[in-house]
Order: structure tokens, then sequence, then C-alpha cells
């Protein structure tokens, strides 16, 4: 096991203050209080090379958590232990087995060429000149930015710079990598090379990937584990395809271009086909009695797609 | 839990690391220097304001010398003042406020080296750079006026080495302690601006200590302000000497401290914040 959480909790105090002037002024002498539940025991426990998504709408707790596993914030109950240190600890033993990436901020030096950040990382983790060499070409290769190593880094597109923040972060080979939101602002065909990065690197090094994001993409492609944290709590801990089972196991037949007879068959006109909702064990008998009277069609059975898949888990939690 | 060894529990100071990492250091430091070359022009301005004022006291004591400051002398104290300056000057205060209110302090917490060593090294780093500005207004200055060059005793200028290493540990530290300030307040660089107010005042900046009143200089002779610039510049002119060093020596000790335990609490409120 490489990460152990247990009961973990967090409480923020954040000052009320009034509105306007004299708001201000009587928050300056008299300052209240007010406690915000951010996580609320939460435990957890991953094993070393899973690929593990966070997933939770804002404000659900996702970033604060990955905070307190990092060793960012100072949990306010319970106990992480991430590679066997207190993550809170920072200590030097920590800090050079995990890494964090954030999609929002970065630490690549923003007037010189990557380059520069990745001899000065190189430097401040101890990593010894040869090992460094080959870590970064493989790197360098399986991103494909040598072209880009040269320019200064306020001169490159968000996905270039991104992929050179993946370089900076995994020069000291970490055992665990904290990915916040890796592929936000991101073009799709650019999502898609730094998701196969992501998944390649873990295959090939073994290293555990702890992501969140607000893409289901990324969730869908890369993490077979997910775990939703909604209003602080942990709310579901399993696989994607369980969890759509549970939350939407109905399927959509689509007959493409169908004839406005199936409407007998309880199938509706959308955009031009017609199109069933039915539950998975009826998916089959429905389908053959399509096909049975109209064999050419050309049919399709689709699962709902996850954004529907987790809004109405999201509402149901709600309601 | 993995018992990790006596070694893994060294919390990052990094100090050691640094050093060895100077050589990256100083490239990354020059190639700032050359990213902002527009940046240079106001650099080299804000570093000639000791000139300014060496022209208007030289003007001020064409007459006759003010409490025993004669032309040459204003011209030798703010020629010194200008090099200490630019030897001793620091951007902490900027930047770790800037860190701490964007969140940016967030990934250089995670890194094996304390963020404000890093600053430290970085800083020191970019110093030999500042030559390329002060040696060519240096030689102009001693073309204009050939009377500010003067031979202060081998002794002096050895005290003033040491004073000048002082003074940089000192303004970099107030910076860093008023930079930390924004773990706790919104407006922690209005204070700074009322401090850099105070300390032109009382770092022999715009005038010289000697200049003050007597009761003003009795007491400012012995304050942080005058640690962190006027010191070393007196001494090598003949003004201050080894109490005044020692001084400096033991602001920089309270200073560190005051700095340590300011940043141990500093962290972990900084969650509140925005990390």
């Amino acid at each position: 096991m490489i990460i152990d959480v247990v009961g973990l909790s967090k409480t923020y105090r954040v000052p009320v203050k009034g509105e306007g002037l004299a708001g201000s002024v009587k928050s300056l002498f008299n300052r209240q209080y007010r406690d915000v539940e951010a996580v609320k025991n939460v435990s957890f426990q991953i094993e070393r090379g899973e690929r593990v998504g966070f997933l939770g709408p804002n404000g659900a707790g996702k970033t604060t958590t990955l905070k307190m596993l990092s060793g960012l914030l100072h949990p306010t109950a319970g106990t992480v232990l991430v590679a066997g240190y207190r993550p809170k600890d920072r200590v030097v033993a920590f800090l050079r087995s995990i890494t964090l990436v954030m999609g929002q901020k970065q630490q690549l030096l923003w007037d010189l060429p990557p380059q520069e950040s990745f001899a000065l990382n190189r430097a401040m983790y101890g990593v010894d000149p040869a090992a460094y060499a080959r870590t970064l070409d493989q790197l360098v290769a399986m991103l494909k930015i040598e072209p880009i190593l040269q320019k200064p880094v306020r001169n490159l597109s968000l996905g270039e710079r991104m992929k050179c923040e993946l370089v900076a972060a995994l020069l000291h080979q970490p055992q665990v990598l904290f990915l916040d939101e890796p592929t936000i602002g991101l073009d799709v065909e650019m999502q898609v090379q730094v998701r196969k990065f992501i998944h390649e690197y873990n295959t090939s090094t073994g290293a555990t990937v702890i992501l969140t994001s607000h893409y289901m993409q990324d969730i869908a492609a890369l993490t077979p584990r997910l775990l939703v944290i909604d209003k602080g709590t942990l709310r579901y801990d399993g696989s994607l395809t369980a969890l759509t089972e549970r939350v939407a196991p109905e399927r959509r037949i689509v007959v493409k271009g169908g004839p406005a007879e199936l409407a007998e068959l309880g199938f509706v006109p959308v955009d031009g086909d017609q199109v069933a909702t039915v539950t998975a064990e009826e998916t089959n008998r429905r389908l053959s009695s399509v096909l049975s009277r109209w064999p050419m069609v050309e049919i399709a059975v689709e699962s709902p797609p996850l954004e529907e898949v987790m809004a109405r888990y999201f509402h149901e939690g709600s309601a | 839990m993995t018992d990790a060894g006596a070694g893994a529990r060294e919390t990052p100071s990094g100090a050691g690391i640094l050093w060895r990492a100077m050589p990256t250091l100083w490239r990354v430091a020059v190639a700032g220097i050359v990213a902002y070359r527009a940046e240079m022009v106001i650099w080299i301005l804000s570093a000639t304001l000791p000139l300014v004022m060496l022209a208007l006291w030289d003007a001020a004591s064409a007459a006759g010398p003010l409490a025993g400051f004669g032309q040459a002398d204003f011209a030798r104290y703010f020629t010194v003042t200008m090099v200490v300056r630019q030897l001793t000057g620091s951007w902490v205060v900027w930047e770790l406020n800037y860190m701490v209110r964007s969140g940016s302090l967030s990934p250089q917490l995670l890194r094996p080296v304390n963020p404000l060593v890093y600053n430290f090294f970085e800083t020191l780093a970019a110093i030999p750079w500042r030559m390329i500005v002060l040696v060519p207004l240096l030689a102009g200055l001693v073309v204009w006026r050939p009377d500010i060059v003067f031979a202060p005793e081998g002794w002096r200028v050895c005290v003033f080495l040491v004073s000048v290493a002082l003074a940089f540990a000192v303004a970099w530290l107030v910076q860093a302690i008023f930079g930390m300030l924004a773990f706790w307040f919104e407006e922690a660089m209005g204070v700074f601006s009322v401090h850099f107010a105070l300390w032109s005042f009382f770092s022999g900046y715009i005038v010289p200590m000697a200049l003050l009143p007597g009761w003003i200089s009795g007491v400012a002779r012995w304050l942080p302000f005058y640690a962190s610039l006027g010191v070393p510049v007196d001494v090598l002119i003949g003004r201050a000497g080894l109490p005044e060093v020692a001084a400096q020596a033991g602001w920089v000790v309270i200073l560190a401290l005051a700095g340590r335990i300011m940043w141990a609490r500093g962290i972990r409120r900084y969650g509140a914040v925005g990390a």
C-alpha cells in the first residue's frame, strides 16, 4: 500500500467580513470567523502502481484532499501516510518521492527556456547527472518536445508548457504523481497526448497516479478506479463501469434514419433517428424485434454519456 | 509506517544543495537579465538615485563643509552608497508577497529546498551581473570628478567587505520578514512602503548619518535601517567602525531568528490564504 488515509478532515476558519467600509473597519477590531468543513472523515487506501481519479463538482474537496496528500495543507483531523511518510512534515525523503503538477500553477522559469528549469530541478533534487540525462531523453522522446527546449517558456503554447511542466515534475523519478487538472485549458488533441503520456508513464515506471479533473474523458481514459468526493465526503470508491451500471443502467438503442413505424415498438424520433431507452436486460429482446421487421437498418446501442451519469449521480445526492 | 532512516527526518533548507547549484543559478540570473533588457534601463536609472543626491548635496556644500562634509566627501559618500546599494539590493518582499497571494508558492514548497533559501541564493547569484551596470557608471564618475578617488587603509577595506555582506543579509532578512506578512495581512506591501520611507531617511541613503540631528543619529545608528546600507559606507570613509559592524551582526541573528519563527507559523497559515 502506498497511500493510507484514515478519517481525514479539513476545516477552514474563514473571517466573516461585513459589506462595505463599515464592515471592513468592524472586522478589523472584532473579527468573526466561520468554519467551513472542506473535507469530512475521508478514508481510502491506494496500492502502488494504481491510477486513481478524484471526481467531484467545484468546491467538493478534491483539491483540498490532494493538497493534504502532498503536504501543502495540514489536516484538521485524521491520518495520512504517503510512501510511509506523514506529508505535512515535508521531509526531504518524502518530497523526493512525490510530485505535484497543477494545471493552473506553474513551476517553470517564465523567461527562460525549459532546459534551465530542468537543470535547476536536477540540482535541487540532487539527481545524478547520468540518470538525469537518461530520464530527460526518455521524457523528451515520449512527449516529443525536442524542438521547443530552447524557446523561452513565455513563448510556448499552453499545451507545450504543460508537457514541459510534466518533464520538470518527473526528472527526479517520483513514486507518486499528484496531478491536479493536468489537461485544463488544453485543446482536444493536446489532451489526448497528455493522457496517453500519463498512461504510458504509469505502465512503464509503475508509479502511482492520482488525478483530479473536470474532463470526464480524462477519467474515462486514464483511471480504472474512481473516488467521487461530494460536499467533502467520499461518496463512491470503485470502478467507473460499476458506477455507470448503478446510476444509469439503461441503454439507448439508436436506429439511424429509421422508419416512423418504429414508434409501434416505443421508439421516438430524435434528429432524424429513431431512439428508444431500455433497461440493460431488455436490450437484446428489443433489438431482435427491430431486426426481425427491418433487417437492413443501421442500429447502435449506447450507454449514457459519462457527463450525464455524473450529473444524475450528483443530483441524486442532493435530492 | 516505514522506518525511513535518520537522514529522512531532515526538513528542507537546502543551503548545501544550492551552493552546488550556484553555476545553474548564475545562468538563470544572467538569462533573466538578458530577458529583461527593458527593465535594465529602469534599473540603471534607479541605481543612480545616489548620484542625484550627490548633485543636491554638492550644491548645498558649495559654500563650505556641512557637519564636516565637504564637496569631495559628499562625492565619495554617495559613490560608495551607490555601490553598496547595488551589492545589497534584493526583491524578496515583492516575490514572496506575490507567491503567497497567487498560490505560486505551492509548487516551490514541494521541492526539497526551502523557497526562501532558494531566493537568497538566487539574489546572491545575481550580484556579479550588477557589475555590468556599476562598472561603466563608476568609470564615468571618476572621469567627471577625479576627487572621488581615495585610498582607505587596508583594514578598512577588509571590514568594509564584511560589513557589505552583513548589510546584504540584513536588507534581505528585513524584506523577507515584510514579505511574510502576506501570510496574515492583505496590506503587507503597504506596510513595506511605510518602512521604505523611514529607511530612506535613517539608512544614510539620502542623508549621511552624520548630518542627522544628534539625538536622532544617536538612536538611528543602531537600527536595522542603517545596518542594511549606511554602515559599510561609513566604515570605508572612516565614519563608523567595529561597534556598528557588531550591531549589524546582532541584527542578522535577531532577524534570522524572527524570520524562522514567522516562516514556521506562516506556512501553517498558508493553506487558509491560497495554497
